[in-house]
């Protein structure tokens, strides 16, 4: 693979590119499309966890004022795509796995019963109301210890156990630590509600506006579903208002949607409620986990062993790594690892930021704390005594690790070396104080994408690519790519996404995008180049690609010549450029293993008497390659600290296992972090790029901003207090207690 | 009107007559009252008609006035969203809970998700639509893009009204200060720190008009 | 949520009137609660009252009582200089509570009425006896971390989520309420009821009745020394897990009068009598605070998750004595 540029160049700080559509309320996200005669949709939900519907009387709401139809299980269309793949491992087919309105049986507490369509929201929202069903109750499967006590763990490849080297090594080892660990179920919640609005256009075409993380797999989904040609669902997603995971996949109430749009002849829009944003699109599965870990008196681990219990539903295997961490982070001969997941009364999990990885440091990395105790040795020198050179699971090189200088930077940023090693040694007008560290590490990938590339006449470089943007800044980091690559300025340059009429981009999650659109954006510049190169073919003869220079919108050549972009077009009466670009994996990349990683540094203070624990300084390190857009990217691994904090000290999905039932599913009961909550995070890059994975050298970020943090946060009340605690999160009656 | 039954299930079990004398005797006791609006009155069919009756409402919204009528239950986010199409005041929890639909009512920041329209007979409303005059950001629109104080940005809005008044009401003299004023507003991307910083430069510019 | 009639009366007179003669009808200010139990189908009035154009905003002090109109805002009433400077703990107590937006619009009267958050009683699918007489208490033996420690029933161990009637309880304000009766004043400890058998019940009012204001009396030194404690899960905008309203009358290292009032334990703002008249005349010590606190605390029982609050509780009393005498 060419390095297209010269990497050791940072690439210059610019504001956020649709920063003016959001500063100005201007920016259109999916339930804020006006249609002509749209009409509303809103679901009910059941108030049982297990059994079946066995009456449900919609008379009342059907009859209500403005209501255009009630959808259940007695009168839905058949979806189509509903009729195949039965196995519940397979999942993520038509739509999604739960199969809406399409029997009358219910797998978890809050499962759509109902969906009410009115003119006006108001009214769909009343006659929702009305709907009154009766079930045969089954007893509630939703508690994970009782699960563990009384239950099987599914059985499969996935699940088990896993033996690297000697299995029981740390029994032996002169050094043991040992500990059972709580993750309660965390929920994404991003602060757009979830929402569709769908209009058919004839019989086989359908147009869905979509929060999604993906254009491309929500357009194949509804088209599965649908038995719909994929180029007959048009998908837009211009605007998504943040995910997290939660938009990675296309629910089952999208489906709703398109199906009562086609009943109805009406577009209709359906928009979560915020407690149904808890049921309906998945959630962090609650994990109970156990880490052993034996080392040698000069802190080298001889032997770990982590076994890990979760959650899933009982109609999809949902699967994440949560011991992945625990396998690779540190060099380690000796260890063994099974990850268990039990099927239960819930709606199925998914991918929350840092998936199972940020679950599964937090026993690991609070082992780690412990066993530093234990060995009277500083937690960032013994991570270092355990340094993976090469991958521990395969022996591979990594294409680019620069996690020793992530702990430097970080360690220095953060004044690491003002921590009194002793717990509970340090106070603070009578607050005790704690120090804690932790690192994360996540997979670098790279994978297909395709862009449209057009450079005009008027000196406008527009790319389009069928990916959305939930936040992270896509659009700023292609711009600044491909500003960079070409010379332009970055308000000549137009990025377009969120339209699945656009070439195919990946789908935005485990942190690749720009990873992979960016590779396909650099080349396609370079394809760019090329032609533009061609164009002065006509006036001077054979010129290399290499002898030119592209930079202030003008080719300058080895002769002192030199041609605006504008006026080689001209000059070829071409009106534009036009090209399409497409990239996919580094086959390069099977000799090596490649991620990203980060280092986490909290100070907390803790209320000897209250229990109450305040952050109050982060700093967050990270090794994510070659930083492409600095302002963005810094913010992204500040909003992982954000997110670390609730995680560690408030967030915790309550289920009343008695019912199944929600006990929280609103803002004000299921915390997460207010301004209040956060202090200024600082943030410091390792900015070297990654020489293999991909032309620009950057690495992923968004989910090792997250990964570890919980865990620096524990460790940190630990050294404040002396108190180990191992159940999130941190709330001050287990502080107290 | 007469097509009805008694136990007609739209009006909360109360037979349709009743409501209406209901309503009557209401409005003569009224020092101040609405005029209502009775759609059922001009014989519509209850079907997709205006059933209920609905309020006359004289309100300002951006500095442009509007005369409209809604329901009784229509709150001002979904009359501003829904009826009026300023989809920039957000809904992120339509309970109070995050501060998304936050816009101000006579200069006052208030949740438009908790604010019932028909409360707001008379009263001016500002929306984020109405605070940059023409292509001229407002200072704090300015800093948020500059600190880059969001991400998705579906909670910008509310943040930047909530910044306004915080400025205002003399609630920003220090980070600390600001933090507290500002946790009516959740941002889940976790701007927070530079959402901080745009506030604390804006303020101490002199603040905004 | 349920459609309903509304109406604007222009006099005090006129929204009795008008609530008086309707039993589905609420009077409605704010909205802030009251808004939010309609969207969850929690209550379902037929009939809203808004009495937001009522003369009942005043904030004034005459001779050594301030009066509070029930319409001034909670913000305003913060803010006002009259509260801060007489009432600071009252000021404190208004801005731990829910957010800046909300309290530009919650105001006295309806933060009083506030309802409970307890999660049993917010979801209709789920047993509760305030909500729905009969139906049990879901929290009894459900998930009560929230829920109260002191003088709760089978019935009900709801709290009242109310920060401001902390304080106001701990001030020996008076409420005055106005009915077709005419206008009567309450303690403010008697205007919130204990669940009992009748949790659907939260307060003294009767049918009819406005609460019009509330009256505070002043005591300089009891200013002096004011602190409002709130401890919940996160730094701002949550509920309290505890909190705790104290006022002290110092000579010196003594405490010649304490007022103290704890939330977050009970279905009312908690009075802590037996710890003030332990501390009366005692000297500012840790070990006296300690003793005041395990006293005030002595009946408290815990029902599982929030057993917590059974150390929380005093803990947090010993530590806002301690800030406020500084020992």
């Amino acid at each position: 693979m060419d390095n297209f540029f010269d990497l050791n160049i940072p690439f210059a700080e610019i504001d956020r590119v649709d920063g003016k559509a959001k500063v100005t309320g201007k920016a259109d996200y999916v339930a804020e499309h006006d249609l002509p005669n749209l009409t509303y949709g809103v679901l009910v939900g059941s108030t049982i966890a297990n059994g079946t519907v066995t009456a449900i009387d919609t008379k009342s709401a059907e009859r209500a004022p403005g209501v255009l139809a009630v959808i259940t299980h007695l009168n839905a269309p058949k979806v189509p795509g509903y009729e195949e793949g039965e196995n519940p491992a397979k999942g993520r087919t038509g739509g999604g796995g739960l199969k809406i309105f399409n029997d009358n049986r219910i797998r978890f507490n809050g499962q759509p019963i109902a969906l009410v369509v009115a003119d006006t929201f108001e009214r769909a929202t009343y006659a929702a109301s009305l709907i009154k069903a009766q079930y045969n109750k089954e007893a509630p499967h939703t508690s994970l210890a009782d699960a563990i006590k009384n239950d099987k763990p599914i059985e499969g490849d996935n699940y088990k156990e896993a033996v690297r080297g000697e299995k029981d090594a740390w029994k032996t080892a002169p050094v043991k630590v040992e500990g059972t660990y709580i993750m309660p179920i965390q929920v994404h919640n991003p602060m757009e509600l979830h929402a569709t609005i769908a209009r058919w256009d004839g019989d086989d075409k359908v147009t869905v506006w979509e929060k999604t993380q993906g254009v491309v797999s929500t357009q194949q989904s509804i088209a599965n579903a649908f038995k719909l040609e994929q180029k007959n669902v048009q998908v837009y997603a211009p605007y998504v208002g943040g995910g997290f995971g939660s938009a990675l996949r296309t629910w089952p109430h999208a489906i709703a949607a398109v199906m009562a749009a086609k009943k109805l002849g009406r577009p209709v829009k359906l928009v979560l409620t915020r407690p149904q944003m808890f049921m309906l699109v998945g959630y962090r599965p609650e994990a109970i986990q156990h880490i052993s870990i034996g080392a040698t008196p000069d802190g080298k681990i001889v032997g770990m062993r982590h076994d890990a219990y979760a959650v899933t539903s009982n109609y999809e295997n949902f699967n994440e790594g949560l011991v992945a961490q625990t396998k690779q982070l540190y060099a380690c001969a000796n260890l063994a690892t099974k990850y268990n997941i039990y099927p239960m009364n819930l709606s199925t999990p998914t991918w929350m930021r840092g998936p199972g990885e940020a679950t599964g440091s937090f026993p690991l990395e609070c082992a780690l704390d412990e066993l530093s105790y234990a060995l009277n040795l500083d937690p960032i020198e013994l991570r270092k005594r355990n340094y993976a050179e090469t991958d521990p699971e395969n022996g591979k090189p990594y294409s680019s690790k620069f996690l020793r200088e992530a702990y430097d930077l970080g360690a220095e940023k953060f004044g690491w070396k003002g921590r009194k090693p002793q717990p509970r040694s340090m106070e603070e007008d009578g607050w005790l104080v704690g120090y804690g560290m932790s690192s994360g590490m996540f997979g670098a990938f790279r994978g297909e994408g395709r862009v449209r590339l057009k450079f005009s006449g008027d000196g406008m470089l527009t790319i389009q690519s069928a990916v959305s943007d939930s936040g992270p800044g896509t659009a700023t980091a292609m711009t600044r790519i491909a500003s960079d690559a070409m010379g332009l300025p970055v308000n000549k340059v137009n990025f377009e996404l969120g339209n699945s009429a656009f070439p195919p981009g990946p789908t935005q999650g485990g942190s690749s995008t720009t990873s992979t659109l960016g590779t396909t954006v650099s080349m396609a510049c370079d394809s760019l180049k090329k032609k533009l190169v061609e164009l002065l073919k006509t006036q001077e003869s054979e010129i290399a690609l290499a002898d030119v220079q592209f930079a202030q919108g003008e080719m300058r050549l080895k002769n002192g010549k030199s041609i605006s972009y504008t006026d080689a077009l001209k000059a070829a009466n071409l009106p534009s450029i036009e090209l399409t670009e497409s990239s996919g994996r580094n086959p390069e990349m099977q000799k090596y293993s490649a991620y990203s990683y980060s280092v986490h540094f909290v100070r907390v203070k803790v209320h000897p008497l209250t229990g109450v624990v305040r952050i109050d300084k982060v700093v967050s390190a990270g090794d994510a390659g070659r930083i492409i857009s600095e302002k963005t990217a810094a913010s992204q691994m500040k909003g992982g600290a954000v997110g670390g904090i609730g995680g560690a000290l408030m967030e915790e999905g309550v289920i009343d296992h008695r019912y199944g039932r929600w006990v929280n599913n609103n803002f004000a009961d299921y915390h997460v972090p207010v301004h209040a909550d956060v202090p200024d995070v600082e943030v410091v890059f390792v900015n070297k790029p990654d020489p293999v994975l991909n032309p620009n050298g950057s690495k992923g970020m968004g989910e090792i901003a997250l990964i570890g943090f919980a865990a620096a946060v524990a460790n940190a009340v630990y050294h404040a207090t002396g108190k180990r605690i191992r159940e999130l999160p941190i709330t001050p009656d287990k502080v107290l207690l | 009107m007469n097509s009805h039954t008694e136990n007609d299930p739209c009006c909360g079990g109360q037979s349709r007559r009743s409501f209406l004398k209901r309503s009557t005797a209401t409005a003569a006791i009224l020092a101040a009252p609405p005029v209502l609006v009775r759609a059922a009155e001009k014989k519509l069919d209850e079907q997709g008609a205006e059933y209920f009756e609905k309020l006359p409402l004289k309100i300002e919204v951006n500095g442009k006035p509007f005369s409209l009528s809604v329901e009784p239950r229509v709150t001002l986010l979904d009359l501003l969203r829904e009826q009026l199409h300023l989809t920039g005041t957000k809904k992120g929890c339509d309970y109070g809970q995050c501060g998304a639909c936050t816009v101000h009512v006579d200069g006052q920041r208030v949740l438009s998700c908790l604010s019932l329209a028909g409360m707001q007979d008379g009263k001016k409303i500002t929306t984020i639509e109405g605070l940059a005059s023409g292509d001229d950001l407002h200072p704090l629109q300015e800093a948020f893009i500059r600190h880059d104080g969001f991400q998705c940005g579906y909670c910008t809005p509310g943040q930047i009204m909530s910044a306004v008044a915080c400025i205002k009401e003399g609630h920003a003299g220090s980070d600390a200060e600001i933090r507290e004023y500002m946790s009516g507003n959740i941002c889940r991307c976790g701007a927070y720190p530079n959402i901080v910083d745009a506030i604390r430069e804006v303020a101490q510019k002199g603040g905004v008009k | 949520m349920i459609n309903f009639d509304y109406s604007k009366p222009a006099t005090v007179g006129a929204a009795i009137t008008a609530l008086s003669k309707d039993t589905k009808a609420k009077f409605i200010a704010g909205g802030t609660n009251l808004v939010d139990l309609m969207k969850r189908g929690v209550t379902t009035p037929e009939k809203l009252i808004d009495i937001t154009g009522l003369p009942l905003k005043g904030i004034e002090q005459s001779g050594t009582v301030v009066r509070i109109g029930a319409l001034a805002l909670n913000s305003e009433v913060a803010e006002n200089d009259i509260v801060k400077k007489q009432l600071p703990l009252l000021s404190q107590a208004l801005k731990a509570g829910a957010s800046a937006q909300i309290r530009n619009m919650a105001t006295v009267g309806g933060n009083m009425l506030q309802r409970t958050r307890c999660g049993y009683f917010y979801d209709t699918a789920m047993p509760c006896n305030k909500r729905e007489p009969g139906t049990g208490c879901g929290a009894l033996q459900g998930y009560n971390r929230m829920h109260a420690i002191l003088g709760a029933s089978d019935s009900c161990i709801a709290v009242h989520p109310s920060d401001m009637c902390v304080a106001l309880a701990a001030l020996d304000a008076t409420v005055v309420v106005q009915g077709p009766g005419g206008t009567r004043k309450l303690p403010f400890l008697d205007f919130h009821r204990l669940p009992g058998n009748t949790p659907e019940k939260d307060n003294n009012l009767q049918r009819g009745e406005l609460i019009t204001g509330v009256e505070v009396p002043v005591n300089p030194s009891l200013a002096q020394h004011s602190l409002y404690t709130k401890i919940r899960d996160r730094a701002s905008y949550a509920f309290a897990l505890v909190s705790v309203a104290a006022a002290l009358d110092m000579k010196g290292k003594t405490i010649r009068q304490a007022r103290l009032a704890m939330g977050g334990v009970a279905h009312k703002p908690w009075r802590l009598t037996i710890a003030e008249n332990f501390l009366q005349g005692k000297e500012a010590t840790v070990a006296n605070f300690q003793q005041a606190a395990s006293l005030a605390l002595k009946e408290a029982k815990g029902y599982g998750y929030n057993n917590f609050k059974l150390t929380l509780g005093p803990n947090t009393l010993v530590q806002t004595l301690k800030t406020l005498t500084g020992v």
